[in-house]
């Protein structure tokens, strides 16, 4: 009891510095013992939470794992309508924006605020460029009608057939219920400007690749916005070399990001039969 | 005191202490994920059959492995953090092979349930299938044979 | 024996946190020291109270099932409103009942004392984790208004995505209520990992502990499935995605498994808990350590792990290929033998114990009889040829009924009574609990014991109308249902009644050797006044001092509980 005291004084001071004074420094929250405690236990939680990210996003790879090994045709022949060169650009943007976020958390644990601050901007502006080529891309698959779902076959699809040529029966074109009818083998005209034939259960194909690449992108969106905050945050000055952890969270999320798409390109993109 | 803690850092003052790479360090770790980026798209335009999924999944699992051990710092952090993270790869590989056990080889019979005859009688084993069955891949749907593969241009 | 010399260090204890050594129920006061509380105690607390009326609300749909299978064809409502109760019988109680009862409410309070901690790692992620729940039953209400599910708590496919009645107002309720499970479940693991005081090591530290770490290893690893399988079903009726559409070329199946690898990890949720609670109850009362102490611990864990192997023993008639119903039934033989370590560890710490009959007691001796039924039940299940015959009739509902109501809610209802005292600071009636308890046992026999012999009949679940054969037996078992419902209703209001008319608890009542009766009662904001060193177990009664063990009652006063943990030590 008679040893309360130290810690009831609660002196502020909000430069984000210890207060060496009190014997304890303003970051650290009352229920922690010492600021490693306090680090240790937000890694250890923020490791645990890109776990369970890791297992949502693996259901999806678990659905895509069983449709391949079911339907390779499928997955070799539809493949060839996403692009390659737009994909693999966004990779190495995405890598770049990792590296970008690890020297961020590198230049927070030497102190160095402005340097955080320009890191932090660029791995921003590298996820906006993510998304734009991700525009690019979605918005010329909903001009091929290679939508999910329902949706699939829109009449767009027909628009892009050389003169003469057949169109194949598209879901959308019987009477009113889309899913009555599994869809016929299509022509379309891939990435490259070749007619190419899409299999039947193409559709397949496509809705995982919406589901996936849409919940991705929605963690980049998520991502930037923590990013940012961070970026506010440490422009306020709340970190220093002593409490970085926010910065380092904030990364961590971001190099998840990261690692769901080196695995989602090559198994989306890359893996199929070559033309 | 800290040091009692079962928690305890690596120095007993109760401060943070990481191990903080260099710039060139980072870089370098970059450099090579961006090669083994060019490798695997140079990968993908041949056909080494089924190799190529396998040859993808290395590389993207070398480029992730880089990724969360130096980038994210799993390589000098606590082994606990290593451990979490890797088990939850474990149970998606639990998940993905035993759901594949089912899907994958659905529709194939044990040989010895469909031929099973009764050694006494003769007779087959009754509630059997018969003969003649289709698999679940077996539906309409062979490609039309004009046009299929042709008009490509090598990119 | 805890030194507790320690001074108390770390962050702002000021008048933003309140006063660490008062009460914590005084310690601040104001609905919005509530609604902004980050004491973990009060979180509980609040928990609680959530999750005791989603019981409520889960228990009158039951009663309203059971009512109308009191006679054949119509009781009171049609088959398709009968559909309805059902399946918001099975949802309200699997995801707003049983899966946070005792991990957020009674886990919230005492894991961190337990361990001699403050608080959780997170509290803030702690309120907003009781923040999503709340949303996450708004949004099933909001599912009960706009015209209710009646698909069962299964969802299956293709049913779900056909169906026009509220799917996605329910699932997404159930996504939301996810993330609150989560996020409780990562908190304990962090805490554990980082918080444990002095003295506290891993084979030193509480059974109850090691069934919230276990527990939360669960919530961590399965819950994100369940995530990923609603928003799945999600694209599936909005944009018909095909992956469970065979017409599109996708699999029903497909959506069972995604479900029950959650769902049966979810049943280990439920039921680790409450396992959890019995070993410190089986302790206390026998007023011993507990037998094989490190075992049940690991086998907690074991759970855990070999949970996550057996999900396809729900599928076996499913359509699943031979070869996995085969390699499912023998991990799901696997995964009893955990349980049976407890049970027999539990046994034997009874044997030559020092018995003291108190209201916990009596749950904890019935958990492990109806656990028991319900675990051996389960095998029956998981034998391929008699599940084919037992598969979706009242078998099934019988045996998971005595696993998570005779297990876990027998076990909630057990550790609510021994640590009412230590969180309310009042004691209740234990002549009132006891009668409750006698209600609620033979009332959830008289409900089950005939579903069984139903099930093993041929009575099919989820029917709304039988055959002439089965109605004694739906008979007995709806009045079964009365009377438990008497039992529970009794339990309630013996709980209450002590918050306003109870005697001022003691420290100890039961004269445990528990680490959380060590603090006071109810605990401080701090849990303790300095961080303590453990010295010794929580179940090392041959180590603790007679202060540490003293009930605090006085012997003349009318406590039964104290006259015998008095002849007890005269005892020895």
């Amino acid at each position: 009891m008679a040893n309360v005291s130290e810690s009831a004084q609660g002196d502020v001071a909000h430069d984000g510095h210890d207060d060496h004074a009190h014997g304890h420094p303003d970051f650290l929250q009352h229920h922690f013992d010492t600021p490693a405690q306090q680090f240790d236990a937000s890694k250890l939680g923020m490791w645990v939470f890109i776990a369970t990210e890791i297992l949502m996003f693996g259901g999806l790879f678990c659905a895509y794992a069983i449709w391949r090994g079911l339907e390779p045709e499928v997955f070799d022949q539809a493949h060839h309508f996403l692009n390659k060169i737009l994909g693999a650009t966004n990779t190495v943007v995405l890598l770049f924006s990792s590296l970008t976020a690890a020297l961020a958390v590198r230049s927070a644990q030497v102190g160095k605020r402005n340097a955080t601050s320009m890191y932090l901007i660029i791995t921003i502006l590298c996820a906006c460029v993510f998304l734009v080529v991700k525009y690019f891309e979605y918005s010329h698959k909903f001009h091929l009608g290679l939508l999910p779902g329902h949706c699939f076959g829109h009449p767009g699809l027909s628009a892009s057939i050389q003169n003469g040529e057949e169109v194949g029966t598209c879901i959308r074109s019987v009477q009113g219920n889309a899913s009555s009818v599994m869809p016929q083998w299509v022509k379309a005209v891939d990435e490259s400007g070749n007619v190419q034939l899409l299999p039947p259960r193409a559709n397949m194909f496509f809705g995982l690749y919406f589901v996936m690449t849409g919940l991705h992108g929605l963690h980049v969106l998520v991502g930037m916005s923590i990013l940012t905050w961070v970026l506010i945050k440490n422009m306020r000055g709340d970190f220093s070399a002593r409490y970085f952890t926010w910065v380092d969270l904030g990364a961590l999320y971001w190099h998840l990001v990261d690692l769901v798409w080196i695995y989602l390109f090559p198994l989306l993109y890359l893996v199929g039969k070559p033309e | 005191m800290a040091t009692n803690h079962p928690h305890a850092s690596r120095a007993d003052d109760g401060d943070v202490h990481v191990h903080i790479a260099s710039t060139q360090f980072y870089w370098a770790i970059f450099g090579a994920l961006i090669l083994l980026t060019l490798l695997t798209v140079r990968v993908s335009y041949y056909d080494f059959g089924s190799a190529n999924i396998i040859i993808a999944l290395v590389v993207a699992t070398v480029k992730a492995s880089l990724v969360a051990a130096f980038f994210m710092h799993l390589r000098h952090d606590k082994l606990f953090n290593t451990l979490a993270f890797l088990s939850a790869f474990l149970f998606l590989a639990i998940f993905i092979l035993l759901t594949y056990d089912d899907l994958g080889v659905r529709g194939q019979r044990r040989p010895s349930y469909t031929s099973m005859v009764d050694p006494r009688t003769g007779e087959p084993a009754p509630g059997g299938e018969p003969a003649t069955s289709a698999t679940s891949n077996d539906v309409q749907g062979e490609a039309p044979k004009e046009g299929s593969g042709a008009e490509k241009k090598k990119e | 024996m805890a030194a507790i010399d320690i001074p108390l260090v770390g962050g702002h204890a000021d008048e933003a946190h309140g006063d660490p050594h008062a009460n914590y129920l005084k310690a601040k006061r104001g609905i919005g020291s509530w609604m902004l509380t980050v004491d973990h105690k009060r979180i509980g607390l609040m928990y609680l109270t959530m999750v005791c009326i989603a019981f409520l609300v889960g228990g009158v749909f039951a009663l309203l099932v059971r009512l109308e299978l009191f006679t054949r064809g119509k009781t009171i409502v049609d088959g398709e409103t009968y559909n309805r109760f059902f399946t918001l019988h099975g949802a309200v109680m699997v995801f707003l009942f049983i899966i946070p009862s005792v991990p957020a409410a009674l886990g919230n309070f005492f894991l961190p004392i337990m361990i001699g901690a403050k608080d959780v790692a997170f509290p803030r992620i702690n309120l907003l984790s009781f923040y999503i729940y709340l949303l996450g039953l708004a949004v099933i209400l909001l599912s009960l208004v706009l015209g209710a599910v009646d698909t069962g708590w299964t969802f299956y496919t293709p049913y779900s995505v056909q169906t026009a009645n509220s799917v996605l107002s329910m699932t997404m309720g159930v996504f939301i209520l996810g993330f609150s499970s989560i996020l409780t479940g990562l908190n304990f693991l962090v805490t554990v990992h980082t918080m444990r005081a002095p003295g506290v090591t891993w084979q030193r530290m509480p059974l109850f502990v090691w069934g919230m770490y276990a527990t939360a290893l669960i919530q961590v690893l399965a819950t994100p499935v369940l995530a990923i399988t609603l928003l799945l079903l999600f694209s599936e009726r909005l944009f018909g995605i095909g992956i469970f559409d065979p017409k599109l070329g996708g699999d029903p199946v497909l959506f069972q498994h995604f479900f029950w690898f959650y769902s049966h990890p979810a049943v280990y949720i439920m039921i680790v808990p409450g396992m959890a609670i019995n070993s410190e109850l089986i302790a206390t009362f026998s007023r011993r350590a507990i037998f094989g102490q490190f075992a049940i611990a690991m086998s907690s864990v074991a759970l855990a792990i070999l949970g996550f192997l057996v999900w396809g023993h729900h599928l076996f008639v499913a359509g699943m290929s031979e070869f996995a119903t085969m390699v499912f039934s023998a991990l799901t033989f696997l995964v009893a033998i955990p349980s049976g370590v407890k049970v027999f560890n539990w046994t034997a710490t009874i044997y030559k114990g020092s018995i003291l009959w108190a209201s916990p007691m009596l749950y904890a001796m019935a958990f492990i009889f109806l656990f028991t039924i319900g675990g051996l039940t389960g095998l029956f299940l998981g034998t391929l040829s008699v599940d084919v015959h037992l598969t979706d009739t009242y078998f099934v509902v019988a045996h998971f009924h005595y696993v998570m109501m005779g297990g876990t809610v027998i076990a909630f209802l057990g550790g609510l009574l021994y640590w009412w005292p230590k969180m309310t600071g009042k004691m209740h009636d234990e002549k009132k609990a006891k009668i409750a308890f006698w209600f609620v046992f033979v009332g959830f026999n008289t409900v089950f014991i005939p579903q069984f012999i139903m099930g093993s009949r041929g009575m099919p679940r989820r029917y709304y109308d039988y055959l002439p054969q089965f109605e004694p037996f739906h008979k007995a078992s709806t009045i079964g249902s009365w009377i438990l419902a008497v039992g529970l209703f009794l339990t309630a209001y013996t709980l209450l009644e002590a918050l306003w008319s109870g005697k001022n608890a003691p420290r100890n009542p039961w004269g445990s050797a528990g680490y959380e009766w060590m603090t006071d009662t109810p605990p401080c904001l701090a849990n303790f006044h300095s961080t303590p060193i453990f010295t010794r177990g929580p179940y090392d009664y041959h180590l603790a001092t007679p202060e540490e063990l003293a009930t605090g009652f006085d012997p003349v006063e009318d406590a039964p509980a104290a006259k015998q943990v008095a002849k007890a030590d005269a005892k020895k």
